[in-house]
């Protein structure tokens, strides 16, 4: 077994780093814990849950796509080669390595995205089995688990009460990492600890059986009473994968961007004649529901949501998916699905 | 704070079809966050306390708010502001709303925009800006432009253009806001420097004056940018150079934006 001490944390990703590795780690940065890129004077904190999630550095909120230059009187197009250093996730949540498989499935679905693609395979996902939850938790609800290793290339375990780690390699990158950490690390053995207690809140299958016959439904209004229409669910969310092209020009140079999108914004479907066939809220959150747990489910037979819980926390008007699936479940039991 | 007292109104309002929907807070696993009550059975669930920050005048502009007018909104004074701030810039009418008034540990009962303005000026009139925010700003004006400009570049690095703070700003009505011109895009939707440099800054700009300091925006950041401290600073700035805090007067004319041909300056004329 490859133990650690707890403490000593910050020297796995110090060894990570002069290993060669872009190290990214929860880490506080005036008061807010995200996923950043470790330094040695960042302070790692795993006992909050942080508030972007690790598609950050796999599907960054703005990248370059395309570059032309002015030569003359033509537009010259430049090779755009992706940045992608080789990257840890370390110590990111069991339910934001669970996310990748939705990301994965996405970008290569009637299009190999080469950016993405790039990304993704210079990085290996270390996720921390979970041994505290909050009140937005809900993995255990769309299929996964504080202590799951879906998507992940090694574990890290608490163990011995929270005083170490166990390194558990599963893949070949996994391996490979923990070859890069040996000097930070000890063998010896040690007790896992319980994760989390995550109560299972909701049945997805009967949130999508209501959804497949509700499209229309006077509680789609209610749901979304709150919205204030803004992105911060898309962009804290670790499945959300919608974006925006959008061109940018100086004088002798263009680029062509992606940038994040979010369907909850009016301007999401905006028509260029003036139609816009989500003309309220209440079909912008419909359509937020309907994607995770509806579409997405029909077409790749995975869920949308990993349960996090992030559009919870971050949302200033208390929306929360896990309420919405709540109710709806609900809702389902009062009026069953119509047989036909 | 009379809480019964508040739910009772709110029950009663909805009960007589003086509102036909209360906005107001309920607690959710321990937080407080805003609350949509339409009938009177569910007024009970409704609470209040400080940490109720969201400022719920902002639901005014969203169609399926309005189309439920007359609402009442639960305000504590700075929300009360943002309302008269709405009335003085012809965005709500004295049958529009009616508000639960709440503040300084004191239920004040139903009141009328009318009503709200006279206890603003009669009970607090006299709002301490956040004094942590004042001795920030005071931290960033002493600093060189170069320290000043890293400061805020570290700041906006942060943003993801979620646009959380407009989304949670009664003053940002806009049907359609600047950044969501796109013909031509007049501001790079990117979450870059230049980007989020020019979004944050216009933002400000277009509160200067305008901005109660209710604090719902900075709030409302997943990223946590203390954007009270340029609406703050501004806020001083119209004070200091207009003598005027708006939200008090349903009558006043906005401090940018109009003019008169008596002023001082001769640059106006």
């Amino acid at each position: 077994m490859k133990l650690l001490d707890a403490s000593k944390l910050d020297e796995l990703a110090k060894t990570l780093a002069d290993a060669g590795y872009r190290v990214v780690v929860p880490a506080e940065d005036d008061e807010v814990v995200r996923y950043t890129e470790w330094t040695p004077e960042v302070t790692i904190r795993t006992d909050a849950f942080p508030v972007n999630s690790a598609k950050d550095f796999l599907f960054p909120r703005s990248e370059v796509i395309d570059r032309y230059e002015l030569q003359g009187d033509d537009f010259v197009a430049k090779d755009v080669a992706p940045e992608a250093p080789k990257t840890v996730l370390l110590a990111v949540r069991p339910c934001d390595a669970q996310a990748l498989a939705m990301l994965d499935t996405i970008f290569n679905w009637d299009f190999e995205d080469e950016l993405y693609n790039a990304h993704r395979q210079a990085t290996t996902v270390v996720p921390m089995v979970c041994t505290e939850a909050d009140a937005q938790c809900f993995c255990t609800s769309v299929g996964g688990a504080p202590d799951s290793s879906a998507g992940a290339d090694a574990m890290l375990r608490p163990a011995d009460g929270g005083t170490k780690f166990i390194l558990e390699p599963l893949t070949e990158k996994g391996e490979a990492l923990a070859e890069a950490a040996a000097t930070a690390l000890a063998d010896g053995e040690a007790e896992p600890d319980p994760p989390a207690e995550v109560p299972v809140r909701f049945d997805p299958e009967q949130v999508r059986a209501w959804l497949d016959e509700n499209f229309e439904s006077d509680l789609w209004d209610l749901l979304s009473l709150a919205c204030l229409g803004c992105g911060a669910c898309a962009y804290t969310c670790p499945t959300c994968h919608c974006f925006d092209i959008q061109d940018e020009k100086t004088r002798n140079e263009a680029v062509r961007l992606r940038n994040w999108d979010s369907c909850g914004f009016g301007l999401f479907t905006q028509h260029a004649g003036g139609h816009n066939p989500r003309p309220d809220q209440a079909a912008r959150w419909r359509n937020r529901v309907m994607h995770k747990f509806s579409y997405i489910p029909e077409r790749f037979s995975l869920l949308g949501c990993t349960g996090c819980g992030r559009c919870a926390r971050v949302c200033p008007a208390g929306m929360a998916m896990l309420d919405a699936c709540v109710r709806i479940e609900e809702e389902s039991k009062k009026a069953p699905a119509h047989e036909s | 704070m009379d809480l019964e007292k508040m739910k009772q109104d709110a029950a009663a309002l909805l009960e007589d079809g003086r509102a036909n929907l209360v906005i107001g807070f309920r607690e959710r696993a321990g937080e407080c966050v805003p609350a949509f009550v339409t009938d009177a059975d569910q007024a009970d669930a409704l609470t209040y306390d400080e940490t109720c920050i969201a400022n719920v005048a902002a639901y005014l502009r969203k169609p399926e708010v309005r189309s439920r007018r007359p609402v009442a909104l639960v305000a504590r004074p700075l929300v009360m502001r943002s309302l008269v701030l709405l009335k003085a810039e012809q965005q709500l009418t004295d049958d529009d709303v009616l508000v639960l008034g709440v503040g300084d540990d004191a239920y004040h009962g139903v009141l009328t925009l009318a009503e709200t303005e006279k206890l603003l000026n009669d009970q607090y009139a006299r709002l301490a800006p956040d004094a942590e925010t004042l001795a920030e700003i005071e931290r960033i004006e002493a600093m060189s432009p170069e320290e000043r400009s890293r400061f805020w570049s570290e700041q906006f690095a942060k943003c993801t253009r979620c646009y959380a703070c407009r989304a949670a700003c009664p003053m940002c009505y806009c049907e359609r806001c600047i950044v969501d011109r796109n013909v031509p895009q007049w501001i790079s939707t990117a979450a870059r420097e230049h980007g989020n440099y020019a979004w944050n800054m216009i933002r400000a700009f277009h509160l200067a004056g305008r901005c109660t300091e209710c604090g719902a925006c900075e709030a409302a950041c997943p990223q946590g940018i203390p954007l009270m401290l340029l609406n703050s600073l501004l806020a001083r700035e119209v004070r200091d150079a207009y003598g005027q805090t708006p939200g008090y007067d349903a009558e006043a004319q906005p401090v940018i934006g109009s003019w008169n041909t008596d002023d001082d300056e001769e640059f106006i004329r």
